[in-house]
């Protein structure tokens, strides 16, 4: 079990930080993309969340707390993240399910990303404690196509 | 962001290299804003180079499918890996796009 703790300012420099952490863990252990290019995206989807909504307007003052858990013991490997931030109270995974199937000219800009957090990681968990938002998400490194 | 950029004939093809994240779309989009404001009006997205791309991504080539829905101006899609694709397909994004396997085919399509 590999786990890596950091904290990064609630910025775009932080979120670049946070995704090369995981990708330097991921390359650490000779796992390929093609494996987890799901995680890779889904904690960048959390984190821009994070850094534009929940602590938008307070710079790199705030910081975001990331636990990045990988667990090459089992057959396919596991991958967990913990994000927490000490912004307002918000659960991301409460927002609707944005509509897919309109034409190109009628799509809203923006609001896929929780949405594609839930398609490809295995759990996603969202916990209002001690103050702060806490989102923990999990997936089995296995191949994933469409 | 690295952006690789070849003038075809028949369009202009812009390639990023890397992840297509939250961080790095911004780039590709003023890139691909400042050519279209220049004029350019068929262009091709090479992707075969990203390693990933998230909704910030999508948001990017949402925006430039918009500016050139209306013919002659055209954007074809090229280079797919697979994760990429299964991002677009998740995303309800492959009906809204011309796709093409490679930057050949791609400006192949052009051509007609």
């Amino acid at each position: 079990m590999d786990t890596r703790r950091l904290s990064v300012p609630g910025t775009d420099e932080g979120v670049r930080e946070a995704l090369d952490a995981l990708a330097g863990l991921v390359s650490d252990h000779g796992l390929s993309k093609s494996v987890t290019w799901p995680v890779e995206v889904s904690l960048d989807e959390v984190l821009a969340n994070v850094v534009h909504h929940a602590l938008a307007g307070r710079g790199a003052a705030a910081t975001v707390e990331l636990e990045l858990r990988l667990d090459t013991r089992t057959v396919p490997a596991e991958c967990e993240l913990v994000v927490s931030d000490d912004g307002p109270e918000f659960d991301p995974l409460a927002a609707d399910a944005p509509d897919t199937s309109l034409a190109v000219e009628d799509r809203p800009v923006g609001g896929l990303g929780i949405a594609l957090v839930r398609r490809l990681m295995d759990d996603v968990a969202y916990e209002r404690r001690d103050g702060r938002n806490r989102l923990r998400l999990r997936r089995r490194l296995v191949a994933l196509e469409g | 962001m690295r952006i690789d950029e070849e003038r075809a004939a028949q369009a202009l093809v812009l390639a990023p290299q890397g992840r297509l994240d939250s961080v790095t779309s911004s780039e590709l989009e003023r890139h691909v804003a400042a050519r279209l404001d220049a004029g350019e009006r068929r262009l091709v997205l090479d992707l075969a180079a990203v390693e990933y791309i998230s909704s910030a991504g999508l948001r990017v080539l949402l925006v430039a499918a918009k500016r050139l829905k209306e013919p002659p101006a055209a954007l074809v899609l090229c280079g797919l890996g697979p994760g990429v694709r299964t991002v677009l397909e998740l995303a309800g994004f492959v009906p809204l796009f011309a796709i093409e396997p490679a930057r050949a085919q791609a400006l192949a399509r052009l051509s007609g």
